[in-house]
């Protein structure tokens, strides 16, 4: 034991010197009460996700045994394990690593000496050796985690964590960012939320439907409500700082208004309250500014732009037809949003003044809810397939206007959809698991094939809105 | 209790204040007969006049319970029933058929005739469509049902729009016998003017 710690100080070591400074996590945010696990995988084989050039990305491929954990208290025990569970689905969920774990790896008769034991990882097929060490330190829990290299046994990276016990599912999340920020020059998204609406907390006092809007982890872990509105309160749209989420309520009665919540304190304040309708809120990407549906006279939508506070409201849209669900492009010059000026919905690309209008999706006749994706080249959106029920999620170039569905085939309705920061999957509303058709919930698939995953099942939940990076 | 009371006791000085102002209107109600208010304890309570002759002996429905007037109107057994409706709208429109007018003009003519009852108007949809543009078209078709309303005389401030979009089906089954009654333009009885 006490030697093999010498070696974990010379692996430090080495990781300090290659520049790979040591971490420290220190989170003192409130920490709701967590939700029950929710990120079981489902097979992948009803999916249709062909992206680059039907391409299935290739993977590293990594061994992450458990902690020995032989000399641990017991609460000690638990989180180091908790941890490495949580680190191996970060992991596998990042689409960049195949992850073998314990079960795989219990065929081989491990010595515990790293350098002896590579051959037998290697047998597996593995790439990469992740290891990872847990103590207790002054009440607090440390992690130190290092990732070596199989075939040349040496250490690539090192990394140490320190915090609460509460922080451990965060330390993972935040060490399995690193690695793949690390393998891919991209970091991780296990860190980022998910918005959504949910009826999870039933009727309103009136026994009217009631929404609330809600949070939770990348993972489906730590579903929280962040408004309590009572009333109806829906479609979250995040700030890009992700330090607050703009969301359409109905709390003011027959006023449909826009409000903003504030993540970290909850204070809610009130954006657009003026006119009669207001819907489908979307900030810019450098924050300032609000795009938004309006009800102009006869009850006409059109897209509306205002700073961020609700002033300086300026009209964008001037069709005799519904205008709406705006969503700015990443670099805030344009803004794609969805217009039944030619009978049916369709999406239309406009500049951020509302000039240079053109439309953007040709096939299907009811296509809704644009969101691009982060290098801009494309949106994903809900296209509703020639049965007139249900929709599949849908992928439009927008050189080319050509229109790929990501769900052909696959029972159930699937809309909403909604981009990670990282652009590799998608969050969307899905009544695929459903026996009555209406049971909505939440979803991620990865857009480089992978299986679905199911994030929500309390109630219904709706709407998702996949966070930029936390900070 | 006591909320019930008040409400009453201020619709019907609402109601007192009406006649009283529109004297000379063109269809003046039945001046109500004012007791005094028994020279007891609090709430004070203005005495209802005698009833318009809807339902014998009971004072109408629309000045005593707007849920219950609500209710009635939607109940194919209740003597209210259809006195105010509902239009319907054809999938993914909110153009009006022959029918929603004919509807909304035997709607207007009740509400001209009760100058200072508040219809709220709640344009709905079925779940076929995406939830943010439903939102939009349940707007439209609430919007609808206005415009026409106007053009039949009916002053605006008797009227207040909503949309729910497809968030408030009315019926569950996935079928079109239930989608064609939620694409709807639903009027509710909401208030008094003030």
């Amino acid at each position: 034991m006490i030697k093999r710690w010498t070696v974990a100080a010379q692996t430090l070591q080495h990781a300090l010197a290659s520049g790979l400074a040591l971490s420290t996590v220190w989170v003192s945010t409130q920490i709701p009460a967590a939700a029950a696990p929710q990120d079981q995988d489902e097979p992948a084989q009803d999916i249709t996700v062909v992206l680059e050039q039907g391409q299935q990305r290739a993977r590293f491929r990594i061994a992450v045994p458990d902690p020995d954990t032989s000399a641990a208290a017991p609460r000690t025990s638990v989180a180091s394990l908790d941890l490495t569970t949580v680190l191996r689905q970060d992991l596998e969920a990042s689409g960049v690593f195949s992850v073998q774990g314990p079960e795989q790896l219990s065929v081989l008769s491990l010595t515990g000496d790293r350098l002896r034991d590579a051959p037998l990882y290697q047998s597996l097929g593995n790439e990469l050796l992740l290891e990872s060490a847990v103590r207790e330190e002054k009440g607090l829990l440390v992690l130190e985690g290092r990732i070596f290299q199989l075939s040349g046994g040496e250490t690539i990276l090192g990394k140490r964590y320190r915090g609460g016990y509460e922080l451990s599912r965060r330390m993972a999340h935040t060490f399995a960012d690193e690695i793949v920020r690390y393998f891919t020059g991209r970091r991780g998204v296990a860190l980022t939320a998910i918005a959504f609406h949910s009826d999870r907390d039933g009727l309103t006092r009136g026994g009217d439907p009631r929404r609330e809007v809600y949070l939770m982890d990348y993972d489906g872990w730590n579903q929280r409500a962040v408004t309590a509105h009572e009333s109806m309160s829906m479609s979250p749209a995040w700030s890009p700082g992700s330090d607050a989420i703009a969301y359409v309520t109905y709390v003011e009665n027959e006023l449909v208004s826009i409000y903003s919540v504030d993540v970290r304190t909850g204070a809610k304040t009130p954006v657009v309250r003026s006119g009669g309708f207001n819907s489908s809120p979307a900030f810019s990407p450098d924050g300032r500014k609000i795009a938004f549906a309006r009800t102009v006279g006869g009850g006409n939508t059109e897209i509306f732009v205002s700073h961020r506070d609700g002033s300086n409201l300026v009209r964008l849209t001037n069709a005799n037809g519904i205008d709406t669900n705006p969503a700015w492009s990443p670099t805030g010059r344009e803004i794609a949003f969805t217009s039944g000026r030619s009978g049916r919905p369709q999406i239309y690309v406009m500049g951020a003044e509302g000039t240079d209008l053109r439309r953007a999706t040709f096939t299907g006749d009811y296509n809704d809810g644009a969101e691009w994706s982060p290098d801009g080249a494309r949106i994903v959106h809900s296209s509703r397939r020639s049965s007139g029920t249900s929709f599949d999620l849908a992928l439009t170039d927008l050189t080319t206007n050509e229109t790929r569905l990501l769900t052909a085939g696959v029972a159930g309705s699937h809309e909403s959809p909604s981009f990670s920061p990282d652009g590799r999957r998608i969050a969307y509303q899905t009544t695929r698991s459903s026996r009555t058709g209406t049971d909505t919930q939440i979803y991620v698939v990865e857009l480089a094939g992978g299986g679905h995953r199911q994030l929500t099942r309390q109630g219904h939940n709706w709407a998702p809105d996949w966070s930029g990076y936390l900070e | 209790m006591n909320r019930k009371w008040i409400a009453l006791a201020s619709t019907w000085i609402a109601a007192l204040l009406l006649v009283v102002g529109c004297s000379g209107g063109k269809q003046p109600e039945p001046a109500p007969i004012v007791e005094e208010p028994e020279p007891v304890v609090a709430p004070v309570v203005v005495k209802p006049p005698p009833a318009p002759p809807v339902m014998d002996d009971e004072k109408p429905l629309w000045d005593e319970d707007v849920e219950a007037f609500n209710d009635a109107t939607r109940d194919p057994s209740h003597a209210l029933y259809g006195l105010i409706g509902d239009v319907y709208f054809e999938f993914d429109k909110y153009e009006l058929k022959p029918e929603a007018r004919e509807r909304l003009a035997k709607n207007a003519r009740f509400m001209r005739e009760h100058p200072r009852k508040v219809f709220r108007l709640e344009g709905h949809c079925d779940e076929r469509g995406t939830n943010e543009y439903n939102l939009a078209l349940g707007e439209r078709r609430a919007n609808a049902a206005r415009s026409y309303l106007l053009s039949l005389g009916v002053p605006a401030a008797q009227m207040r729009t909503i949309s729910y979009g497809e968030e408030r089906p009315t019926c569950m089954t996935h079928a079109e016998s239930c989608w064609s009654q939620n694409r709807r333009a639903a009027f509710y009885l909401a208030s008094e003017l003030g």
